[in-house]
C-alpha cells in the first residue's frame, strides 16, 4: 500500500547501480529523454503550472531516493517529497528557425542528457523548452528523467497523463490505473529465486567466453559528452520496413529484425576500422508492465535478454536474424526473463558498486557492444500536447562513454525514427554516416 | 501431430493462454482475438514454446501474421497446416 516509503523495483535498483557507476566514471547521471517536436501554439507557462499541480498529486515525482537507515532495499521517501523543489521547467532563449530547412535538434537537450540529477534530493525529472521564433515556428520540448523513475513506456504514459489533466479528461488526484506507485511487493528471496538468480549469473558468465568490444573500447574515466542524431523515414519507407520486419521476424516480434540491422550497422564501422570486435553482446529490454494496466507510469517494469553473436555471425542479415530468434527462444524457454528479474531483485540489497563491478569484470572492461531499444509506436493516438500539435516525437536514452553508441527506434504516426545516441569522439562523421547508411540499407532491404 | 485436430488444438491454445500466460477468464474462447486479450511479444513466444511441447512443432515467429493471431482457431489452423 502507499506508505511514506515506497520500495524501488529490482529493475529500478539495477538502474540505480548503473546511475552510481555513470556518476563515478563519467560525471553524469543515467538519464533518459523523451523529445516532442511541437508545432505552434505551445505555452510553457501552462506546462509549468501543470507540472506544479501534478507534482502535488504524485509526490513520487520529487521523492528522494535513499536507503532507510543506510541499509535494506532503497525506497522513494514520499514523506520528504514535499520539502523537495518542484520539477524544473526551463524555458531557453528563442532560437531562429533556419529558412527552408528542418529545425536542428537543440543543443540544450544534449547538455541536459549529460547533466547530473540528484535523486537523493528528489531531483528526478526536468523539462527543457526551446521555442523557435518565439514559438511561432514551433517548440521543442524535452522531458529528461532519472531512469529509475520511469521506463520508456512509463514516460509516454506520463506525457499522456499530463495532457489528459490539461484537457480535463482526468481530474485532480486521479492517477492512471496501475500507476505503479503502490503495487510492488517486497522481493521474495527464497531458494527458488536464488537458483534463478544464479542461473542468470551463469548465463552472463557464458556470454563472456568471447567478450565484446564496443566502438568506444573499455570504460575509462571520461566525462560523458553525448549527442544524438535523428533520421526520420518517410511513410512509404516506414511501411516497407514494417512489412519486411513483419515477414521476417513476425507481427508481434519485429524487434529482432531491428536489432539485427543495428548489429550489422555497428559491424560495418568495425570493418571500416579494420578492427575485430570479437563478438557483439547486446541487451534487449523486455517490457513486463502489468497486463491491462492503463498507466503503470512510475518505476521500471522490465527484464533484459542478452544476445551474443560472434563477429562473423553478422556477415549475413538473414542468418543473423535466425540466430537472434533462436537465442531469444532458448532464453525464454530457459526462464531467463524471470531469472533476470530475480537477479535484479537481489540487487535491491547489494551495494551498487559491487553489482556493476561484477558485470564489467566479466567483459574485460566492456559493458556491452552498444545500447539498443525498439519502443514500437510512440504516443499512439496523441495528436497534440497541451494544445500544440505533435509534429514528431522520440526517445533518446543516455549511453555511457563506453560503449558510447546506442540505436533507438520507434514509430511516430507512420514514420520510423532512428535515433543514434553517441559519445562525442567515439565515431567520426564518416563512421556515423556509414552506420546510418548500413542501418537504412538493411531495414529497407536495398 | 497425429492426435491434434484443429478444434482440439484451438482448445489447447485457449487452455494454455488461460492457465499460464494471459490474465483472462472463461469469457476468453477459441474465437476471441489473441492480441486484444493481451498477447504480446513475450507471451506469444511463451505460447509457441508451450505449443511445441504439446505438438512437437515449432512455429516460426515469421508465420505469425495478424490473420493467424486473430483467434485460437486461426492459430490452430496455421499449426495444423504447417504439420501437414
Amino acid at each position: 500500500m502507499r506508505g511514506p516509503l515506497v520500495p524501488l523495483t529490482g529493475a529500478d535498483c539495477f538502474l540505480r547501480a548503473f546511475d552510481g557507476e555513470v556518476r563515478r566514471t563519467a560525471g553524469a547521471s543515467h538519464l533518459s529523454q523523451l523529445v516532442l517536436r511541437l508545432g505552434p501554439g505551445f505555452d510553457p507557462e501552462r506546462l509549468r503550472a501543470l507540472v506544479a499541480r501534478v507534482a502535488e498529486e504524485a509526490p513520487i515525482l520529487r521523492a528522494p531516493i535513499r536507503r532507510p537507515r543506510g541499509v535494506g532495499a532503497p525506497v522513494y521517501d514520499l514523506a520528504r517529497a514535499a520539502r523537495a523543489p518542484l520539477p524544473r521547467v526551463e524555458v531557453h532563449p528563442s532560437a531562429a528557425a533556419p529558412p527552408g530547412a528542418p529545425r536542428p535538434l537543440p543543443e540544450a537537450f544534449f547538455a541536459r542528457l549529460n547533466d547530473r540529477l540528484d535523486a537523493r534530493r528528489g531531483e528526478l525529472l526536468r523539462f527543457d523548452v526551446v521555442p523557435w521564433e518565439g514559438g511561432a515556428a514551433g517548440t521543442d520540448l524535452a522531458l529528461t528523467w532519472v531512469h529509475m523513475l520511469l521506463d520508456g513506456a512509463g514516460s509516454e504514459a506520463f506525457v499522456r497523463w499530463l495532457d489528459e489533466r490539461f484537457r480535463g479528461a482526468r481530474g485532480p488526484g486521479e492517477l492512471p490505473a496501475g500507476d505503479g506507485l503502490g503495487d510492488v511487493a517486497p522481493p521474495a528471496l527464497g531458494a527458488g529465486r536464488g537458483r534463478a538468480a544464479h542461473a542468470w549469473q551463469r548465463h552472463m558468465r557464458g556470454l563472456a567466453a568471447r567478450p565484446p568490444r564496443s566502438l568506444a573500447g573499455p570504460l575509462r574515466r571520461v566525462r560523458q559528452a553525448l549527442r544524438y542524431e535523428l533520421e526520420t523515414l518517410s511513410p512509404g519507407e516506414t511501411a516497407a520496413v514494417a512489412a519486411r520486419a513483419r515477414e521476417r521476424a513476425g507481427f508481434l516480434t519485429p524487434m529482432l529484425f531491428y536489432l539485427a540491422a543495428a548489429i550489422r550497422a555497428h559491424a560495418a564501422v568495425f570493418e571500416a576500422r579494420g578492427v575485430d570486435p570479437g563478438s557483439f553482446v547486446v541487451p534487449l529490454p523486455v517490457n513486463l508492465r502489468p497486463k491491462g494496466a492503463e498507466g503503470a507510469v512510475f518505476r521500471t517494469h522490465v527484464s533484459m535478454l542478452w544476445f551474443h553473436v560472434p563477429a562473423e555471425g553478422a556477415s549475413d542479415f538473414d542468418a543473423l536474424l535466425e540466430r537472434l530468434k533462436a537465442q531469444r527462444r532458448d532464453a525464454i524457454k530457459a526462464g531467463l526473463v524471470e531469472a533476470g528479474v530475480a537477479a535484479m531483485d537481489y540487487a535491491r540489497f547489494a551495494p551498487a558498486r559491487l553489482y556493476a563491478h561484477a558485470a564489467r569484470r566479466s567483459f574485460g572492461g566492456e559493458l556491452c557492444s552498444f545500447f539498443f531499444a525498439w519502443t514500437d509506436r510512440f504516443l499512439p493516438g496523441l495528436a497534440s500536447f497541451l494544445g500544440a500539435p505533435i509534429e514528431n516525437g522520440f526517445h533518446a536514452p543516455s549511453v555511457p562513454p563506453s560503449p558510447g553508441s546506442g540505436a533507438i527506434l520507434s514509430v511516430r504516426e507512420g514514420r520510423l525514427n532512428l535515433t543514434h545516441v553517441f559519445q562525442a569522439g567515439v565515431l567520426s562523421d564518416a563512421e556515423r554516416a556509414l552506420l546510418r547508411a548500413r542501418l537504412r540499407a538493411d531495414l529497407l532491404g536495398s | 501431430m497425429t492426435a491434434w485436430s484443429r478444434e482440439a488444438l484451438a482448445q489447447r491454445i485457449v487452455e494454455i493462454l488461460r492457465e499460464d500466460i494471459l490474465d483472462v477468464d472463461e469469457r476468453f474462447t477459441a474465437t476471441s482475438s489473441l492480441v486484444d486479450a493481451g498477447l504480446d511479444s513475450l507471451a506469444v513466444t511463451q505460447l509457441l514454446l508451450a505449443l511445441e511441447e504439446s505438438t512437437g512443432i515449432w512455429v516460426d515467429e515469421s508465420l505469425l501474421t495478424p490473420e493467424n493471431l486473430a483467434s485460437a482457431e486461426a492459430l490452430a489452423a496455421c499449426v495444423v497446416d504447417l504439420a501437414s
